[in-house]
C-alpha cells in the first residue's frame, strides 16, 4: 500500500485534520464519527455570514493502535484557525464519552486485559482556543475538555499532540497541558496568550511578534521539551506521532499517570519552584534557560536537526 | 451579512455515473472550499447547493459549475459544496481532485 | 584671441570647496563625523533648491541620514528637489510634510504610495516623473544629477573608502554621478573600521562617513516562504515549464520577485528534473539571490547568477557558491543594481513575473487608483530591449513566431524577447486580474500624472499564464486576434466572459492558445507535493546549514 506509507512519512506539519487522524492509528482501522457526512455545521456561523464546513473544524473517530482503541480528535486549522465552537467541542466531548463507555465495557467484560486494551484518547491540538464568534458554547466546551479529562483520570490516558501549523494557544493551551502526555515535532506550539496579543498588550520591546525565531524558541516544541512541557519530541512525520503514542501505550498506565506536569502537590511545588527560578534567573531570551540547564551553546540548540537535538539537549532535571 | 445559498442543476452532454456512493474532499480554509458528492438517481442531472458568504458571483459559479459536468461527464449525483472565497480556479482544481480520489477510491 | 570678460568654467567646484569649508568644524580624524553632528553636516552642504539624493532601494536604506535630513532647520534647508530610487520610509516623505524637500524624481514608492498620492493631491510634494532605475541612473548622468548624495554602506575607514559588499546595489551609480560633478558624499556605515575587506567605493569619491546608531534597514524582499505556496501556482509554474521554457529552452533570464516564480524554481528540481531539462532550461539568472533558488542551485541546474542586490540570510551561502555567483577577491559577493539592469535589459532570453492587472489589449500594470507606487526596475526586464543585437536560440525561435515582424520590418530576420506574465483570473478577495481597463488610468486622473503608470506594454508582452492556459501573444497577427487570446486565458472575469469558444477553438488550432491539457500538464499533479522544499527550514537543509534566514521566517 503505498498510499499509506505515503501518508506515514508526510509531514505533520503540513497535512490536514483528516490525515493526521488516519494516520495516527493503524492502517486501515480508523473509522470517522460524526464525519462530514453527518453535516453537523456550526448553527451560529450562517447568521453573521461566516463559512461554515461539515465538519466544523474537527475531525472525530476511533482507530486501533495495537489492541488499544484510540479516540482521536483533530482540529483543523485552515478552517478559523481552529477555533472551538459548539459543534467543534461537542464532537470532542463525545471522543471521551466513548472512551469512557469502552472502558467502561473492557473493565465489565475482560478485566484482566485491560492493560493491552486500555483505551486512550488524543487530541491533535491546532487552535487558538475559543471561537469568538460562538463565544460561550466555546468557553464550556473548556471547561466540559477539563471535566473530562478529570474524569479519565485513572482510567485511560489523554494525549496531546502537537505540530501543525496554529500550535495550540489560549484556553485550548491551558487544555492541553492538562493531559497526561505530550507529544510535539519541531515545528509544535503550545502557549496560552497567542504572540501577538502579548505585543499588543506588553509592547513590541516585550514581545516582538514579527520575530517568528523568537516566538518559536519561546513557545515551540524544543524550548517545551527542554522544560519538560512537553514529553516527548519527535520527528515531523504523522508515522512518528504515530509510533510514539503506541511506545507510550506499552508503557503501561502506571508509567504514564507520571508524565503528567499538573495534578497533585510534589508538581505543584515543582511548578512553583519554577515560577522562583525564573525571578532569581530574570531570563531575557529562553536561550538564558537552555544556558542554566547545561546547554553550552544554546543558540546552536534551535539550528540542529531534531535528532541531533534529543542527543545532545540538556533538559530541565 | 448571512450566509447565501445557491442552487444550480446542470445535465451533462455525455453523462457518466459517479463512481463512488460519495465522496468528500476539501477543507474550508480562507480562499479554499469543501465538496460533498453524494450518489442519487437524478435522471442524469447533476444538482449543485453552494453556501457561501461571497455575494454577487453567481453566474460565475453557474459558468465553473457547468464547464466542470460538460468537461467531466459526471451525473446522477448531488454535489454540496461549502465556499469560503475560493477563486475560480481554486473551484475548478478542488472539483476535479475530488473526482479524481473517487475514481482512484472506485 | 582675447575677450573682455572671463568667463568662470569651475563654478561647481567652488561651489564644493565652499560647502566643504563650511563643513570643516564637525570633521572629526579624516573624513569622519559623529552621528551626533550629522543634522549640523547636512545644514553646512546642503543648500536650497539643491537635488540631493538619499540612497535605497528594496532593500538596503540609508535610514540614518533620511531621518538626519527630516530634522533639518527648514529655514535653512528647503525647496530640495529628491531625485532617488525609492521613497519607502516614512522619513523619505516626511521631509516634505516639514517643507524640506518640494520636488520629487524616483521610481518606486511601495509602501509610502497611498501617502504619496495623498501629498500631490494636497500640493505638498511636487511630482517629477515616475521612472524606471535604469532610465533614473540615466538622468543622473544628464539633468537630474545630485548635488549632495547621502549614501549607505557596511563599512568605511577614515579616509573614506567604502565597504558596500554584497549588498553593493545603487551606491556606485549614485557616487559616481555625484562626485563626478563635484557634487557632495556622505555615507552612512554600520563601524569605522581601519582596514576593509575590500573598497567598493574609492575614499577620493566620497567627503564624509558617519557610523549611524543601528546597522542601515534592510528589506528581506526576495525571500518567499514555501510554505505559503498555493496548488494554482504550482500549476501555472508546471505550464511555465513546459510550454515556454522547455518550448523555447530558456537558459538565461530573470525571475520577478513573487510566489509564482519561486514556485518554478521550486519546481526544477523536481518536475524539471522529470522532464528532463536540466541543462537545456534556466542556467543563468539575473536575479537576487533568492532562497527558493536554493534547491536547484544544490542540484546543478545553475551556471551563473548576477544580481542586483543581496538578499538577508543568503551571504554565507553565495559565498560558498562561488563559481555560482560573482564574488570579490575577499570572497563576498558584490552586487550591482545598475548592471544587474542593464543585462537584465538587454542579456536575457525571458523575463517573467507577476502582475496586478492587465486589460483586454494587454497592458500590464501593478498600479491601484489611489497609490501612486512606481514599477522599479521591471519595465527594464519587462520589455523587448531595441537595442539588442546579439541571437540565441530563445530570442530567435520566439522572432520567428512573431506574427507581426513582416508587418514592422518585412522578412528581416529578428529574434524576440520573451516578457511573460504570470496571472491568476481572481486575485485575494476575488478582486478580477483581467479588466477592461487598468486601474492606472483612473490614477492618471487623480494623481495628475502625464500618462497612465504602466508596467508592461501590451507590444512587449509575449505570453500571458493562467491557470486556464497560456496565450502566446506574439503569435497573434492582429490587436483583435490578440485580445481574443486574452480572453482565452482570462477564465471568469468579466473579460473572459466575452469569449466566444468557437474563437478560442481556432486559436488552439493556431497554437495561440493552449490549456494544461494541450500542453500535456497533468493537473491533478499540481500540488505541494512536487515542491522541492515545503519550508523555509527545508531550504537551509538543502544549503547544508549555510542559508540562515531572517528571524521573522524562522519556524524553529
Amino acid at each position: 500500500m503505498a498510499d499509506w506509507k505515503e501518508l506515514e512519512a508526510k509531514s505533520f506539519y503540513e497535512a490536514t485534520a483528516r490525515e493526521r487522524a488516519i494516520g495516527m492509528v493503524d492502517e486501515g482501522t480508523w473509522t470517522e464519527l460524526a464525519g462530514p457526512k453527518d453535516r453537523l455545521t456550526s448553527p451560529h456561523l450562517p447568521v453573521l455570514g461566516e463559512a461554515v464546513e461539515f465538519d466544523d473544524g474537527v475531525v472525530t473517530g476511533v482507530g486501533l493502535v495495537g489492541k488499544h482503541p484510540v479516540f482521536v480528535a483533530s482540529q483543523e486549522g485552515k478552517f478559523i484557525g481552529g477555533a472551538v465552537g459548539e459543534v467543534h467541542g461537542a464532537k470532542i466531548v463525545g471522543a471521551f464519552l466513548l472512551a469512557n463507555q469502552v472502558y467502561d465495557k473492557i473493565m465489565a467484560e475482560c478485566p484482566d486485559e485491560i492493560e493491552e486494551r486500555r483505551p486512550a484518547v488524543v487530541i491533535s491540538f491546532e487552535t487558538g482556543g475559543v471561537r469568538l464568534h460562538e463565544s460561550n458554547a466555546g468557553l464550556l466546551a473548556h471547561a466540559e475538555f477539563m471535566d473530562q479529562i478529570q474524569g479519565s483520570k485513572g482510567k485511560f490516558p489523554v494525549f496531546a499532540v502537537i505540530g501543525s501549523k496554529v500550535g495550540a494557544f489560549g484556553g485550548m493551551g491551558f487544555v492541553a497541558a492538562a493531559t497526561d502526555v505530550i507529544i510535539m515535532n519541531t515545528y509544535g506550539r503550545l502557549g496560552l496568550t497567542g504572540p501577538e496579543v502579548i505585543e499588543q498588550e506588553m509592547g513590541k520591546a516585550e514581545f516582538d511578534s514579527a520575530d517568528k525565531a523568537l516566538v518559536y524558541r519561546t513557545t515551540g516544541a524544543r524550548h517545551k521539551y527542554i522544560m519538560r512541557d512537553a514529553n516527548y519530541l519527535v520527528e515531523d512525520t504523522i508515522g512518528a506521532f504515530h509510533d510514539c503514542i503506541g511506545e507510550v501505550m506499552d508503557l503501561g498506565y502506571a508509567a504514564i499517570e507520571k508524565m503528567r506536569r499538573i495534578g497533585n502537590e510534589e508538581l505543584v511545588d515543582e511548578q512553583l519552584a519554577l515560577a522562583e527560578l525564573s525571578v532569581e534567573l530574570h531570563p531575557k531570551d529562553s536561550r538564558d534557560v537552555w544556558a542554566y540547564y547545561g546547554n553550552e551553546n544554546p543558540e546552536q540548540l534551535t539550528e540542529i536537526t531534531t535528532a541531533e537535538f534529543l542527543a545532545t539537549a540538556k533538559r530541565r532535571p | 451579512m448571512a450566509l447565501q445559498e445557491l442552487t444550480y442543476t446542470f445535465e451533462a452532454a455525455n453523462p457518466q455515473p459517479f463512481p463512488v456512493e460519495w465522496m468528500h474532499s476539501g477543507v474550508v480554509g480562507s480562499g479554499d472550499m469543501e465538496v460533498m458528492f453524494t450518489k442519487e438517481d437524478l435522471g442524469g442531472k447533476v444538482n449543485f447547493k453552494i453556501v457561501t458568504p461571497v455575494t454577487g458571483f453567481d453566474e460565475v459559479w453557474s459558468r465553473v459549475l457547468q464547464k466542470f459536468v460538460n468537461e467531466s461527464g459526471i451525473s446522477d449525483v448531488n454535489v454540496e459544496i461549502n465556499d469560503n472565497n475560493a477563486t475560480p480556479v481554486v473551484v475548478s482544481m478542488r472539483l476535479r481532485q475530488a473526482l479524481q480520489d473517487a475514481k482512484k477510491e472506485a | 584671441m582675447t575677450t573682455a570678460t572671463t568667463k568662470v568654467w569651475d563654478t561647481l567646484l567652488r561651489d564644493a570647496k565652499e560647502r566643504l569649508a563650511d563643513a570643516q568644524p564637525y570633521v572629526k580624524e579624516g573624513k569622519v563625523v559623529a552621528a551626533e553632528d550629522a543634522v549640523k553636516l547636512l545644514e553646512a552642504v546642503i543648500r536650497p533648491g539643491d537635488k540631493v539624493n538619499i540612497e535605497g532601494d528594496n532593500q538596503k536604506q540609508a535610514d540614518f541620514l533620511a531621518e538626519c535630513l527630516c530634522k533639518v532647520d527648514p529655514a535653512k534647508v528647503h525647496d530640495l528637489h529628491m531625485v532617488q530610487s525609492v521613497l519607502s520610509l516614512s522619513s523619505h516623505m516626511d521631509i516634505f510634510e516639514k517643507g524640506i524637500a518640494k520636488k520629487v524624481d524616483f521610481s518606486f514608492s511601495g509602501p509610502q504610495g497611498g501617502r504619496l498620492a495623498e501629498f500631490v493631491n494636497e500640493g505638498k510634494i511636487e511630482l517629477g516623473s515616475i521612472h524606471t532605475y535604469l532610465e533614473l541612473y540615466g538622468r543622473y548622468y544628464m539633468d537630474l544629477t545630485p548635488r549632495v548624495a547621502l549614501c549607505v554602506g557596511y563599512q568605511a575607514d577614515k579616509n573614506g573608502n567604502l565597504y558596500t559588499g554584497f549588498n553593493t546595489e545603487d551606491t556606485p551609480v549614485i557616487a559616481e554621478a555625484t562626485k563626478f560633478r563635484q557634487g557632495i558624499v556622505i555615507a552612512q556605515v554600520n563601524e569605522i573600521v581601519d582596514e576593509l575587506p575590500r573598497i567598493d567605493i574609492p575614499g577620493d569619491w566620497v567627503d564624509f562617513v558617519i557610523q549611524s546608531p543601528k546597522p542601515f534597514y534592510c528589506e528581506p524582499l526576495f525571500t518567499r516562504d514555501p510554505a505559503l505556496i498555493t496548488d494554482s501556482q504550482i500549476l501555472r509554474a508546471m505550464m511555465v515549464i513546459k510550454g515556454i521554457y522547455a518550448e523555447y529552452g530558456i537558459q538565461r533570464l530573470n525571475h520577478g520577485v513573487g510566489f509564482d516564480t519561486a514556485a518554478i524554481e521550486l519546481l526544477l528540481p523536481t518536475y524539471g528534473e522529470e522532464l528532463g531539462l536540466k541543462g537545456k532550461i534556466c542556467n543563468r539568472f539575473i536575479l537576487n539571490p533568492h532562497p527558493c533558488l536554493i534547491p536547484a542551485i544544490e542540484s546543478g541546474w545553475v551556471e551563473s547568477i548576477h544580481s542586483f542586490g543581496g538578499e538577508i540570510g543568503m551571504d554565507k551561502y553565495v559565498k560558498a557558491r562561488p563559481d555560482v555567483f560573482f564574488i570579490g577577491p575577499d570572497g563576498d559577493m558584490r552586487s550591482n543594481r545598475c548592471y544587474s539592469q542593464m543585462a537584465g535589459h538587454y542579456a536575457i532570453d525571458c523575463f517573467i513575473g507577476g502582475t496586478l492587472q492587465i486589460d483586454k489589449y494587454g497592458n500590464s500594470s501593478t498600479a491601484t487608483a489611489t497609490r501612486i507606487a512606481g514599477f522599479g526596475g521591471a519595465p527594464n526586464m519587462g520589455c523587448d530591449a531595441k537595442g539588442r543585437r546579439h541571437a540565441t536560440g530563445a530570442w530567435t525561435k520566439c522572432g520567428e513566431e512573431y506574427a507581426m515582424g513582416p508587418e514592422l520590418y518585412g522578412d528581416m530576420p529578428r529574434g524576440k524577447r520573451l516578457v511573460v506574465q504570470l496571472q491568476e483570473t481572481f486575485r485575494e478577495k476575488l478582486a478580477p486580474g483581467f479588466v477592461d481597463q487598468l486601474d492606472a488610468v483612473k490614477l492618471q486622473k487623480t494623481a495628475n500624472l502625464d500618462i497612465p503608470p504602466v508596467m508592461i506594454y501590451s507590444d512587449d508582452l509575449t505570453h500571458i499564464v493562467t491557470e486556464e492556459g497560456i496565450a502566446y501573444l506574439h503569435k497573434c497577427g492582429s490587436m483583435a486576434e490578440k485580445m481574443a487570446a486574452i480572453r482565452a486565458v482570462a477564465g471568469f472575469t468579466k473579460v473572459g466572459l466575452e469569449e466566444d469558444p468557437a474563437e478560442t477553438e481556432k486559436l488552439r488550432e493556431k497554437g495561440i492558445f493552449k490549456t494544461a491539457e494541450d500542453l500535456g500538464v497533468d493537473v491533478s499533479k499540481a500540488n505541494r507535493n512536487l515542491l522541492a522544499a515545503k519550508t523555509v527550514h527545508d531550504l537551509v537543509d538543502w544549503s547544508g546549514g549555510l542559508y540562515n534566514p531572517p528571524a521573522k521566517f524562522r519556524n524553529w
